[in-house]
């Protein structure tokens, strides 16, 4: 082989490796995607989104909160997916180490800068999953999450009427 | 002038440095055709002396150690010519260059010699005398590149990388959001990272103004102390030429859209132009240059403008033959609107997609950052003779930032004092010296860091000892570090090396410890992230590592030339934020253990025709995170375990044509999001220029594939970006 047509075949080698694409348009999956480890299913809105609100996003708690301090503990970490402010129902993706979950669901987020200490007036509850006919306070909707595939189906309805406080899990209220 | 084997006078080189009083050596630079060079560079070897030539190609050097000197001129596209000169103390010496074009296809009678370094013993040594690897980026790499910003400049250089602005040597960093860099930015020489944060402004020092850039990889901190854990870069600024000179730069650029209809944006391409001017004035006594300009730029994402400006001046004073007293400073000030992470599902108008990488969350609207940051420094240098020169100089650097989010605003205003003292000796045949102290104080008074301030004082010596053909070396510095007016609490970094010239190359070898003492903002952050309450650890203490090297650099043919390094560093108690879920907390803390070992080779080569300059740079990465706690050993995020780069530039009289293709392997780990997709990156970047009279014209077309990819959590990196420079000099 030449020098020329050494230089030439590295070219050509760094070009096919160039031409390779990068990231491509991902339309958002309407089941959970293979080998995603979470839950997934679809979300049915209900009533008017407030003008205050900063986001809504879903979450997951493997153990349901026992005091205000716990609320931190969900997942996943840092930032949860957010889900859209009303229209159509949605299909929304959570991942989450496999384990068992008693508690997935979405949560409202008012405008302003979030703490512990202000937890109850900027987060609100507003809507959960839950079995079917189950009418307990939070639910009793347990989620296996296995490792190599996600748990889909995990529907509910993020009822923007129908909110509530952090202190209605942990009273009083102020 | 009759050019020689500059290989031959090794021998005689450190034999320059023997005289007793100093000499002056003039002489003037011209081409082939005897038309005179303007701003080439005229420098004696093995020390800091050198000097532009003027409009008429003349150029005068004071204060020449008296002996046996090699004299090397320079110029951009051109090859460089070497002169050997014997000059009496008090005497006066004429030495006139002809440069000839670097495009000849007769080959040059003489060895090329690499580079002069000074940054890697704090000294001037020639590249192949170093103990570490050096990386260099020259000023006719600047040029060619056409780019705005030092890191735009730096970002290919063998085993660098930066990761949104953040750099990486040899995985040093990783990505910790431009907090606590494990790298250290230097000036002139200077400390420039931040007084707060320890992060880097790379936009501190105007492109223009600089003449070129140092990189030393592996650990630094028994010459530079905190921060130089993993490598120094050295940031060196233009001299002044005696004389009138004008220069006018002024770029204009156009974003690539959106490669697919699902991702538009906006209904405009985005732009970019700016404006520098630099002039300056010179003597034989003193010489000052000012320089301002500007951009502004659409930015090729969502939330993306930027409005940037800066000014700098520097003057340099030469009251006596061996006195030089250097003064510099700069400002600038971004104002900028801040893409916070890409949009996922449901967070934006997503028409369907997963993830939108053009747009950003609709939480993050309305996030817009001011940064203003300035230095000035000076710096007295005195040679009071061959065998001793020392140097003492001021720093102050300042950086202000407002940011602006929604429902949430952070300030900040740190500063960073400093103060050094050192002297080079040459005590006796074959034997340098180099020792100093140093001091600094940052403070910093912001409503997420508090009110604080840090001390440090610092001294350090290292000597090399010439052994035949070896050059043995051995230092170390100790500092005292003390936070709000505490107790000090030391960290001694030693360092011990060798080169040894055989017929295969020069042989390195090198172990050295580095440290970085905590930043004032990971001591004392107090903020909130996700809901997360970020708070202080004042008992962080500094973070270490012992680096290993072992290097060659050779010449294995007249056109080709090689260097390769293995290295190997065992990382202790890196600061790293933990998350504590129970507490609903973050903390920075010293937690992990980490190794990085690997490869790094860089070969360039003009094959085929002189016409042609071809470069690849390799590196290889193992890096792990040792187990600790509970935590098992894993990949350390954000480094690839494959870096490549290769370039090739082909010039033709005045016309000059070439690229560079960087290839980043798939990150094995990433944080915050580890479910998104990743991709390798693949960049490749082509250039274009023309040179004309006082004219030039350079055209740059970045990441030419429109490859889109991103290398921090769902942030986009640069997509296609073509830009048109165009430079007037007078």
């Amino acid at each position: 082989m030449t020098t020329r047509t050494r230089g030439a075949a590295a070219f050509a080698l760094a070009a096919a490796v160039a031409c390779n694409q990068g990231l491509e348009p991902a339309p958002a999956p309407t089941s959970c995607p293979p080998g995603f480890v979470g839950v997934c299913g679809t979300v049915s809105f209900v009533g008017q989104v407030p003008e205050s609100t900063a986001k809504v996003f879903v979450v997951a708690f493997d153990t349901f909160p026992k005091s205000q301090n716990d609320l931190f503990k969900f997942k996943p970490q840092p930032s949860p997916p957010n889900l859209p402010l009303g229209g159509p129902p949605f299909f929304y993706t959570l991942p989450l180490p496999s384990g068992r979950y008693e508690w997935v669901l979405a949560v409202w987020q008012k405008q302003g800068t979030l703490s512990p200490t202000n937890a109850d007036s900027l987060l609100r509850e507003t809507g959960f999953y839950h079995d079917k006919g189950d009418t307990t306070v939070h639910g009793s909707g347990i989620v296996i999450v296995n490792a190599g595939t996600g748990t889909d189906s995990i529907d509910f309805v993020v009822d923007f009427n129908n909110m509530h406080r952090v202190c209605y899990y942990f009273p009083p209220c102020p | 002038m009759r050019s020689r084997p500059v290989a031959a006078l090794f021998p005689l080189f450190w034999a320059t440095a023997l005289g007793a009083q100093t000499a002056v050596v003039y002489g003037t630079v011209r081409d082939e055709r005897g038309a005179p060079f303007h701003n080439a560079n005229v420098v004696v070897l093995g020390t800091a002396l050198g000097s532009l030539t003027d409009r008429e190609g003349h150029y005068r050097l004071p204060g020449v150690p008296a002996g046996r000197i090699i004299l090397s001129a320079r110029f951009i596209g051109h090859v460089h010519a070497f002169d050997t000169l014997t000059v009496a103390a008090g005497d006066s010496a004429e030495a006139d260059f002809t440069l000839r074009p670097s495009t000849l296809d007769n080959p040059l009678p003489f060895v090329v010699v690499g580079p002069v370094v000074v940054t890697a013993a704090k000294r001037s040594q020639l590249l192949d005398q170093a103990i570490t690897s050096v990386a260099v980026v020259s000023d006719t790499e600047l040029a060619r590149r056409a780019v705005n910003t030092v890191d735009e400049a730096v970002d290919k250089a063998p085993g660098v990388q930066f990761l949104y602005g953040q750099v990486n040597i040899r995985g040093s960093t990783g990505y910790v959001q431009g907090l606590g860099s494990r790298v250290l930015l230097l000036v002139d020489g200077v400390p420039a990272n931040q007084g707060d944060r320890g992060g880097i402004n790379w936009d501190l020092v105007p492109l223009e103004d600089v003449q070129r850039v140092e990189i030393v990889k592996g650990a630094g901190s028994s010459l530079y102390g905190s921060a130089a854990l993993g490598g120094v870069v050295n940031v060196l600024t233009r001299d002044i030429a005696p004389g009138v000179h004008v220069r006018v730069r002024a770029t204009g650029g156009t974003y690539a859209n959106p490669p697919h209809d699902v991702w538009k944006f906006r209904d405009y391409t985005g732009a970019e132009e700016g404006l520098d001017a630099t002039g300056s004035y010179g003597t034989e006594l003193v010489r000052a240059s000012v320089s301002g300009g500007g951009w502004h730029s659409d930015g090729y994402r969502e939330q993306d403008r930027r409005d940037h400006w800066h000014t700098a001046a520097k003057l340099d004073w030469r009251p006596l033959a061996a006195t030089r007293l250097t003064a510099s400073g700069s400002w600038a000030s971004d104002q900028y609107q801040t893409p916070l992470i890409w949009c996922t599902r449901g967070g934006c108008d997503d028409r369907g997609q997963a993830y939108q990488p053009f747009m950003i969350d609709t939480a993050g609207r309305g996030a817009f950052t001011r940064s203003d940051k300035g230095y000035v420094s000076a710096t007295l240098e005195r040679t009071a003779s061959a065998r001793f020169a020392w140097q003492a100089r001021g720093s102050w650097l300042r950086t202000r930032f407002s940011d602006y989010q929604p429902g949430n605003d952070d300030a900040g205003i740190a500063n960073r004092f400093g103060a050094e003292l050192r002297a080079l000796a040459h005590p006796a045949e074959g034997r340098v010296v180099t020792v100093g102290a140093e001091g600094a104080r940052s403070d910093v008074a912001s409503d997420i860091f508090g009110d604080h301030s840090q001390n440090e004082v610092a001294a350090y010596g290292e000597s090399e000892q010439r052994v035949g053909r070896t050059r043995l070396t051995a230092g170390a510095r100790i500092d005292y570090i003390a936070v709000d007016g505490g107790g000090l609490s030391a960290v001694v970094s030693p360092r011990v090396g060798a080169v040894l010239e055989t017929s295969a190359g020069a042989w390195r070898a090198s172990a050295g410890r580095g440290f970085r003492g905590p930043s004032l903002a990971e001591r004392f952050v107090s903020t909130i992230v996700s809901g997360l309450v970020v708070i202080p650890n004042p008992d962080l203490h500094p973070e270490t590592a012992w680096s290993l090297e072992l290097g060659n650099a050779a010449r294995i043919s007249p056109s080709v030339h090689v260097d390769a390094a293995l290295f190997w560093t065992e990382a202790h108690d890196l600061i790293e934020p933990n998350v504590n879920l129970g507490t609903g907390q973050i903390q920075f803390r010293n937690v992990a253990r980490a190794r990085l070992a690997g490869l790094d080779l860089s070969l360039s080569a003009t094959p085929l025709t002189p016409r042609l300059t071809t470069a690849l740079a390799y590196t290889f990465l193992y890096a792990r995170g040792l187990a600790h706690d509970t935590v098992p050993e894993r990949p350390l995020a954000f480094r690839p375990k494959h870096l490549l780069t290769l370039s090739a530039d082909y010039q033709w009289h005045t016309v000059s044509a070439g690229g560079d293709f960087r290839y980043t392997s798939r990150f094995e780990r990433v944080e915050l999001y580890p479910g998104d997709e990743r991709v390798a990156g693949k960049v490749l970047d082509l250039r274009v220029g023309v040179e004309r009279g006082p004219l030039s014209v350079r055209g740059r077309l970045a990441n030419a594939l429109n490859y889109i990819y991103n290398q921090v959590p769902r942030t986009l990196a640069p997509v296609r970006t073509l830009s048109v420079t165009l430079t007037w000099t007078y």
